[in-house]
C-alpha cells in the first residue's frame, strides 16, 4: 500500500523548519531603491503653478493682467464732475459785464506769431451755444465782440462786450 | 490620506495611480518578501528572484500586469506573475543551455536549480531546512510550485490552481506526487547520511 504523502508527520515537520528558516528572506534593500526611483521617473514632482510656466507664458500673463487692470478701472473709476461743456468747449471768463471766451487753449493762442484783432456783432442767440446767459428779451440784439483771428484764419478767441 | 497597515492593498493600488509613492512603498513592503522567497526556493537563485520580484513591481507600476481584484488578492497573483517570469527565464535559460541527459526518474528536474554558496544555503543555517531546500531543488517545477505555495504559503487548492493556471484536481495529483517525490529525497538523503 502507497504511503499517504498529504498526512505525513516528518515531512510536515522539515516543511515547518524550511518555512521558520526561509521567513527571514527578504528581497536584497537595492530593488527597492530601483523600484522608488522607477516610481519618481514615472510620477515626477509635480511643481508649483509659478514653476510651470516659462517665460512667455509669464509674458502672456503680464499683459492680460495689464489690461485687465485698464478695463477694471476705466469701470471702477468715479465720473468726471459735470462741467456743463464738452472737454473742447470754449473756457469762458467774464469780466466787468462782458466776456472772453477762448475757442482754443491758452498756450495755442499765446503761441500764435500774428493774431489779428477783428471786430464785429454777434447775434445774442449765439451767446447761449457758447454757455453764456442769454436773456430772453435781448434775445433778438445783437452783441459786439472782437474775434482774435490766428493768421490761417482760425478764430483763436472771442471778447463780447457789455452781454448784460 | 493616511497609510496604515489596515489599509487594503485596492486603496494602496489607487493611491498608487495618483503618483503617491508611499502607497507603491507600502504596497511592496508588504507583498515583496513572500514573493521573493517563492521566487528564491523556485528558482534557487537570490539574484534570479531579486530579478523576479523587482519585475512584478514594475510591471504593476507600468500597467504591464493588470490586475482584477474580483479575481483574487494582489498577493496570489504577483505568486502568478512571478511564476511566469520565472517559467520565461527557464525557458531562456534552456535554449541558451546543451542539450541535457535523459532524465532517468520524470519527476525530478532536469538539474537541481541551486546557487552553491548562495544566500539561500548561507541564510539557511539550519541543517533540516537546508535538507529539504535541497530536496525541493530537486523537483520538478511544476510539483515545486504546487509544494511551496501549499506548504510555505499556506494557498488553497483552488488559490493554486488561479495561480498555476491549472485544474484543481491537478494541483491536487501534483501536490500529492510533489510531497511524495520530496520524501523519497530526503529518505534517500539520510539513507547516505
Amino acid at each position: 500500500m502507497e504511503p499517504d504523502y498529504l498526512s505525513d508527520p516528518e515531512l510536515d515537520a522539515r516543511l515547518a523548519a524550511l518555512r521558520g528558516a526561509s521567513s527571514r528572506l527578504d528581497t536584497p534593500r537595492c530593488v527597492e531603491k530601483e523600484l522608488m526611483q522607477a516610481f519618481a521617473a514615472r510620477f515626477p514632482p509635480k511643481l508649483p503653478w509659478y514653476r510651470r510656466m516659462n517665460v512667455p507664458e509669464w509674458g502672456a500673463a503680464g499683459v492680460c493682467a495689464a489690461v485687465t487692470a485698464l478695463v477694471l478701472a476705466s469701470l471702477l473709476a468715479p465720473p468726471l464732475p459735470y462741467t456743463g461743456f464738452a472737454s473742447h468747449a470754449p473756457l469762458v471768463r467774464l469780466e466787468n459785464g462782458g466776456a472772453f471766451v477762448a475757442l482754443d487753449s491758452f498756450e495755442r493762442i499765446a503761441q500764435e506769431p500774428d493774431p489779428q484783432l477783428v471786430e464785429t456783432e454777434l447775434p445774442r442767440t449765439m451767446l447761449a451755444t457758447l454757455g453764456l446767459p442769454v436773456a430772453p428779451e435781448q434775445a433778438g440784439e445783437a452783441v459786439r465782440a472782437e474775434m482774435l483771428v490766428a493768421a490761417d484764419g482760425e478764430l483763436l478767441a472771442l471778447r463780447l462786450s457789455a452781454i448784460d | 490620506m493616511t497609510i496604515t497597515p489596515t489599509t487594503t492593498d485596492d486603496d494602496l493600488l489607487r493611491q498608487m495611480r495618483t503618483g503617491r509613492a508611499e502607497a507603491f512603498a507600502a504596497l511592496y513592503r508588504r507583498h515583496q518578501g513572500p514573493v521573493y522567497r517563492f521566487a528564491l526556493l523556485r528558482c534557487g537563485s537570490g539574484d534570479t528572484a531579486a530579478d523576479i520580484v523587482q519585475e512584478c513591481f514594475m510591471g504593476l507600476l507600468g500597467g504591464r500586469f493588470a490586475f482584477d481584484p474580483l479575481r483574487g488578492t494582489l498577493q496570489h497573483f504577483l505568486f502568478g506573475v512571478a511564476r511566469i517570469l520565472i517559467l520565461r527565464h527557464e525557458a531562456a535559460r534552456r535554449r541558451e543551455a546543451p542539450l541535457p541527459e535523459p532524465a532517468e526518474d520524470e519527476d525530478e528536474a532536469a538539474e537541481p536549480v541551486c546557487e552553491a554558496g548562495g544566500p539561500l544555503s548561507r541564510l539557511l543555517a539550519d541543517e533540516a531546512a537546508e535538507e529539504v531546500r535541497r530536496a525541493l531543488a530537486r523537483l520538478a517545477p511544476h510539483y515545486r510550485d504546487a509544494v511551496i505555495l501549499y506548504e510555505l504559503h499556506d494557498l488553497s487548492y483552488l488559490e493554486i490552481a488561479t495561480v498555476c493556471q491549472v485544474d484543481i484536481g491537478t494541483v491536487r495529483s501534483r501536490l500529492a506526487r510533489g510531497r511524495a517525490a520530496l520524501a523519497k529525497h530526503l529518505r534517500a538523503h539520510a539513507g547516505a547520511a
